[in-house]
């Protein structure tokens, strides 16, 4: 297990976007985090990566409180955004989620018009001003998940008739249309084939410039490419967090390296 | 013979014939069932099938045919020639009513065949001794009557008895032939199994027979009505003004206008407390609120529609009148379109309530997910994603809702009036085409006169309606839940 | 993928709090309208809530009085001069009398007895002290004296039905001021009755007789019974039961497990779920049309009710059943089949009996919802005015009988006001008979829940 310190010895105090601090997760009676401490850095990819039922989903859940939809759901300890304490009583998930976007493991466009599943999240947080505003927004948030010239002269159609790939792509245009600072994605791409998968990793790396990212992920080959920060969980453990490049070819602990080498998963 | 007596006489003769079946079975092979092609008690029962089921299939045709071959008999004797078929139908109502009476007559007196034989339309008093049975006879008899009437007693009773026979006959003869047919490499089990499964089939056919004779009754009886009365004025009159004496207006549109407006108001209060109850009870409500909630909701949908109907004639009409529509100068009449649509209005609360809390819940939880990851709030998930994704399984919950409405009887029977009307007015007592169904139909009813074939007539249309809604909801609730699987 | 620039990006969005801690004017009116909307939830289930509530106490305040009666005692002499005339006491002879003779009879005992016991008649006339009882009274002191005719020459003290004004008193349906109004009952009659209530001379018991007594004409409301309905409805329920039961599980067991996939099945199924949503006055006038009209069946019999109840019934049983074989894992039926059964054996020995409580408790709610249907039994003539109780089966199944449900809409159809007191009464009892039912499916559906 590593500690505080050394966590704040590899990010720059400057940079940090969220910080967590001894967050534990209970589901029911089951521990599903233990005593995670991590911190995001601004305009970076960190990948969590780790097997299945490690836990990486369900941290990735607590950064914008998606777990308050789960009654059974009870996390301790600290997360901060900007250096707000984020469960604060005082905190109001909704406008939380506006900061913290998120893109799920299954493509979920709502049974809407290509336009209106874009324009939804603007119009409910009451981004635009009119019809000329939204316009642009929605224009821009498809530019921006690389779907724009795909379904530029097909906006009234639904958006589930689009093809997988582009259902992702259409949903990552709804949580960028609503201009959050983190993007939460999990596992985006397990249910895309491979050249879907592709262009999404592509639009990752791309939107680095303009959030925070936060992916988690299945395949360390996607980790590898697409993430600059690295945090690898193991049976609600945060074992190990460093450079993406760090983490791959020199793990200090074992159990990265079993994971990485394929000998547990 | 009753009918109860010869079926259990056909059963008896069925497990006669099993145990005779079973002994013989065994005896073929000196006591060894291994040497049996199937197990002793499977020759025994085929043997019953073979006895009961023919006999019974016969039994069930029989009871259809023979009343029509009867009938046709009697008629003849009634026809002659220039009769309508009105006046014949009329005769042969009066022929059925009175050999009913003669057989109560022939109870009521200690008569015999021969005395019976011996009466005559011009015997004194044969009326008011009719009328002392319990028969009532409109005019003095005519003689050809009479003579149908005893015709058809006597053709019936030899019916009876022919029927008897014929039943026993052909049990006996099953059980015979299926006797004969016993050696040990008679393959029993997949005989009586074959036998089974056509009973099966048979059982499953039953609905399809009903569904048959629904529409053939109803549109039989509403030809008879449409030759007595125009069918032009049944659908374009707007005047509902029956009369026991001929000259009646029969209008239809004033009853649908009725049930419309009565389904109207029971909708709108049964949809929005029921959908946002549903809303509740998914999105918001703790386990323990729901588990205490719905079922008490789902009471509701376990109280007989009469108790509904009682709700309404004597709290919510007398309240409405006192509160409402007397003071505000609309009406002092408690049975009123507004009584009898609330109250059917709660009914329906949970028949809403249930369908569309099936129907929100099978919406994915990922749509919610999509839409709090993106900061909505519930109410706004509810209203911008969820509801939009449920509505056509939501439309379909609201027209089999109003199909409901539509065919509701008590509630409107007790609370909505019997006033043909076609009013704006909610606090006004209307009517509605079941009850007219139920007043034209109950008491003593004449199966010639327009008066009553009408609710043959209204019954068609009622039943065309609901089930037009039916299958269109289904129809949308079907390719609904298609969309989430 | 050449649009996709970083500068492409989003505009900046309008001010937006830069705290987490604080929340804008925005998202306050955002989480206004969500208390709203969750009230508006919260209120309908009220709603939905208080009208049962309101529902169940209109229904129980109308109807619990109608288990108490009240009752006038009189000591009666029986006088063998009048009612035994011959002198042989022979019951055959002595049920020539009729009631006028026991009404007479009453008649002058009632004063008398009342004078007995010291109440002052003052300002009531003996007629109209006489008519303090009920019209069915004479036929209970009747009824009393055949069952046992050494009676005859004594003294008895006997607890006479009171009329239904009275009774009315009792219960404050009926006051000093409606009596002033009311031709059947005069002020001084219930000034009487207070008399009599100080003297123990009237009271109200428990009134067994509304359960067990047929139903009684427009007159005599406080005599009026659900004993031939409850008969009749009994009769048409074990009709449904032997006929919808078997035919329901049949048709399931072959749609369920045999049927092939072809239009004929289809036909039925479509046919099935039709039939479950067509309104049920539609199958009274089936069983009108057919059964009376074509086949000649009595009216008001049972076995018409309980023909037309099946037909009601049986998508309704048939649903529930091919639900509770589905649930029937497929392994159970492949591990009959790998031993050698045919597939009718692994249906039967092995299916059907593990299937049977979910068949069971969709047969009693299919039960309960055909207790409770009433509108098909009016047009199949369940309304008659029936006062003999029908015979046992399977006679008494083609003889006219009532059912509750009719029984209730009978009483609402008349004028006294008392018969609302019935009608509520009647519906207590029919509930509890769902109750019960719905209680017992309840408790088989716990006692064999299985999970697989």
């Amino acid at each position: 297990m590593y500690d505080t310190k050394r966590v704040e010895s590899i990010v720059g105090q400057d940079d940090i976007k969220i910080s967590a601090r001894k967050v534990q997760v209970y589901y029911g009676d089951k521990h599903a985090i233990k005593d995670v401490d991590v911190d995001i850095l601004d305009k970076t990819v960190t990948a969590f990566i780790g097997p299945s039922g490690c836990g990486k989903s369900t941290f990735l859940r607590c950064i914008n409180r998606m777990n308050d939809t789960i009654p059974i759901a009870r996390i301790e300890g600290q997360i901060k955004l900007d250096g707000e304490d984020i469960y604060d009583k005082r905190v109001d998930p909704v406008q939380l989620r506006a900061r913290v976007g998120m893109v799920f493991q299954k493509p979920n466009p709502f049974p809407k018009s290509i336009y209106d599943n874009v324009a939804y999240g603007a119009r409910i947080h009451g981004l635009a001003r009119n019809k000329a505003e939204l316009d642009e927004i929605i224009e821009k948030s498809l530019r921006g998940a690389a779907l724009w010239n795909e379904v530029k002269d097909r906006l009234n159609e639904p958006g589930t008739g689009l093809s997988g790939g582009q259902q992702q792509r259409l949903c990552i245009a709804r949580a960028v249309a609503t201009s959050p600072e983190v993007l939460l994605m999990d596992e985006p791409c397990s249910a895309l084939d491979p050249i879907a998968t592709g262009q999404v990793e592509e639009l990752i790396d791309q939107l680095r410039q303009e959030f925070s990212v936060v992916i988690v992920t299945h395949s360390m080959q996607q980790a590898a490419r697409v993430s600059q920060k690295t945090a690898f969980f193991h049976l609600g453990n945060l074992v190990e967090y460093g450079d993406t490049d760090d983490i791959f070819t020199k793990p200090r602990d074992t159990r990265t390296e079993a994971y990485i080498s394929g000998r547990i998963g | 013979m009753s009918i109860g007596l010869l079926l259990l006489i056909v059963v008896g003769l069925g497990v006669i014939g099993y145990i005779l079946g079973r002994r013989r079975a065994l005896a073929s092979v000196a006591g060894d069932p291994r040497k049996l092609h199937s197990l002793p008690s499977q020759y025994g029962q085929s043997v019953f099938l073979f006895t009961v089921v023919p006999a019974l299939l016969l039994l069930i045709v029989w009871l259809l045919a023979a009343p029509s071959v009867i009938d046709g008999q009697v008629r003849g004797t009634v026809t002659t020639d220039g009769v309508s078929q009105s006046e014949i139908d009329l005769k042969m109502a009066d022929v059925g009513r009175i050999s009913d009476g003669l057989g109560a007559l022939m109870a009521a007196n200690d008569m015999s065949e021969d005395d019976l034989t011996a009466l005559t339309p011009g015997d004194s008093d044969l009326r008011g001794q009719l009328a002392a049975v319990g028969v009532a006879v409109g005019a003095d008899v005519e003689p050809a009557v009479f003579e149908a009437a005893k015709h058809k007693r006597s053709l019936t009773n030899s019916a009876g008895l022919i029927r008897t026979v014929l039943i026993l006959l052909v049990a006996l003869a099953g059980l015979a032939y299926a006797m004969t047919r016993i050696r040990p490499d008679f393959r029993a089990r997949n005989v009586s199994e074959a036998v089974v499964k056509a009973l099966l089939l048979g059982s499953s056919l039953i609905a399809i027979l009903t569904t048959v004779g629904i529409v053939l009754s109803l549109i039989f009886e509403t030809m008879h009505f449409f030759r007595l009365y125009p069918a032009k004025d049944f659908f374009l009159s707007l005047t509902w003004n029956p009369q026991f004496r001929g000259g009646s207006d029969l209008g239809v549109w004033p009853l649908i206008w009725g049930t419309l407006y009565v389904s109207f108001i029971a909708l709108l209060v049964a949809v929005p407390i029921g959908l946002l109850a549903a809303i509740y009870l998914a999105e918001y409500a703790t386990k323990r609120v729901r588990s205490v909630a719905k079922p008490l909701i789902e009471i509701l949908a376990g109280i007989p529609t009469i108790v509904y109907g009682l709700f309404a004639l004597i709290t919510v009409g007398p309240m409405l009148r006192d509160y409402f529509a007397q003071p505000l100068g609309l009406g002092n009449s408690s049975s009123s379109v507004m009584t009898a649509g609330l109250v059917m209005g709660i009914m329906l609360i949970p028949f809403v309530s249930s369908l569309s809390d099936d129907i929100i819940n099978s919406v994915p939880q990922s749509m919610r997910d999509g839409s709090y990851g993106l900061g909505a709030t519930k109410s706004e998930s509810i209203k911008q994603v969820i509801l939009p994704a449920a509505l056509p399984g939501v439309v379909g919950a609201v027209l089999l809702a109003a199909s409901r409405a539509i065919g509701e009887t008590m509630i409107v029977v007790l609370g909505a009036g019997a006033a043909a009307k076609l009013s704006m007015n909610p606090f006004e007592a209307m009517t509605t085409v079941t009850v007219k169904i139920v007043s034209q139909l109950t008491g003593d009813t004449e199966f010639a006169s327009p008066e009553t074939l009408v609710a043959f007539a209204l019954g068609l249309t009622l039943f065309v309606f609901t089930l037009g809604l039916n299958v269109l909801a289904l129809y949308i609730v079907r390719k609904y839940r298609e969309q989430y699987e | 993928m050449t649009d996709a620039t970083a500068h492409n990006a989003p505009a900046a969005a309008p001010a937006r709090p830069k705290s987490l801690l604080t929340q804008d004017a925005r998202t306050k009116r955002r989480n206004a309208a969500e208390k709203r909307f969750r009230t508006y939830g919260a209120v309908a289930i009220c709603l939905a809530i208080a009208a049962l509530v309101m529902l169940l106490t209109s229904v129980l305040g109308n109807g619990a009085s109608s288990f108490f009666q009240t009752y006038a005692k009189i000591e009666v002499t029986l006088d063998p001069e009048v009612l035994d005339p011959k002198g042989n006491r022979d019951p055959a002879e002595m049920s020539k009398i009729t009631t006028i003779g026991y009404g007479n009879l009453m008649k002058q005992a009632f004063p008398a007895s009342l004078q007995a016991a010291g109440v002052s008649t003052e300002g009531v006339p003996e007629k109209e002290i006489g008519d303090m009882l009920s019209k069915e009274a004479p036929a209970q002191l009747r009824n009393r004296v055949l069952n046992n005719p050494d009676l005859l020459g004594e003294t008895i003290s006997f607890w006479a039905l009171a009329n239904g004004r009275i009774d009315g008193y009792l219960k404050d349906r009926v006051t000093m001021t409606s009596a002033e109004r009311d031709g059947n009952v005069s002020p001084e009659q219930l000034q009487l009755a207070d008399r009599m209530m100080e003297a123990d001379l009237l009271e109200k018991r428990f009134n067994w007789d509304f359960i067990t007594f047929p139903d009684a004409s427009e007159l005599r409301p406080e005599a009026a019974g659900l004993g031939v309905a409850i008969i009749g409805s009994a009769y048409m329920m074990l009709i449904v039961l032997f006929l919808a039961l078997p035919i329901g599980v049949a048709a399931s067991i072959y749609l369920e497990e045999f049927a092939p996939q072809n239009r004929l099945t289809d036909l039925i199924e479509v046919n099935i779920s039709n039939l479950a949503a067509v309104p049920s006055i539609v199958f009274g006038i089936l069983g009108l049309a057919v059964f009376i009209n074509y086949a000649g069946l009595p009216a008001s019999a049972p076995i018409v009710g309980g023909l037309v109840l099946t037909l009601m019934t049986l998508p309704t049983i048939i649903i529930s059943t091919r639900a509770a074989l589905k649930a029937v894992p497929p392994s159970i039926r492949d591990a009959a089949l790998g031993v050698g059964a045919s597939k009718m054996q692994s249906v039967f020995h092995h299916v059907l009996p593990l299937a049977m409580p979910g068949i069971l408790t969709g047969t009693i709610l299919g039960l309960a919802q055909a207790l409770g249907e009433t509108a098909p039994l009016l047009l199949i003539g369940m309304v008659a005015f029936v006062r003999d109780y029908p015979s046992w089966p399977v006679d008494g199944l083609f003889e006219p009988a009532s059912a509750l449900p009719v029984q209730v809409y009978n009483f609402t159809t008349r004028g006294d006001p008392a018969f609302v007191e019935r009608a509520s009464g009647a519906i207590i009892v029919l509930l509890v008979f769902l109750l019960c039912m719905n209680l017992l499916a309840i408790y088989l559906r716990r006692k064999f829940e299985r999970r697989w």
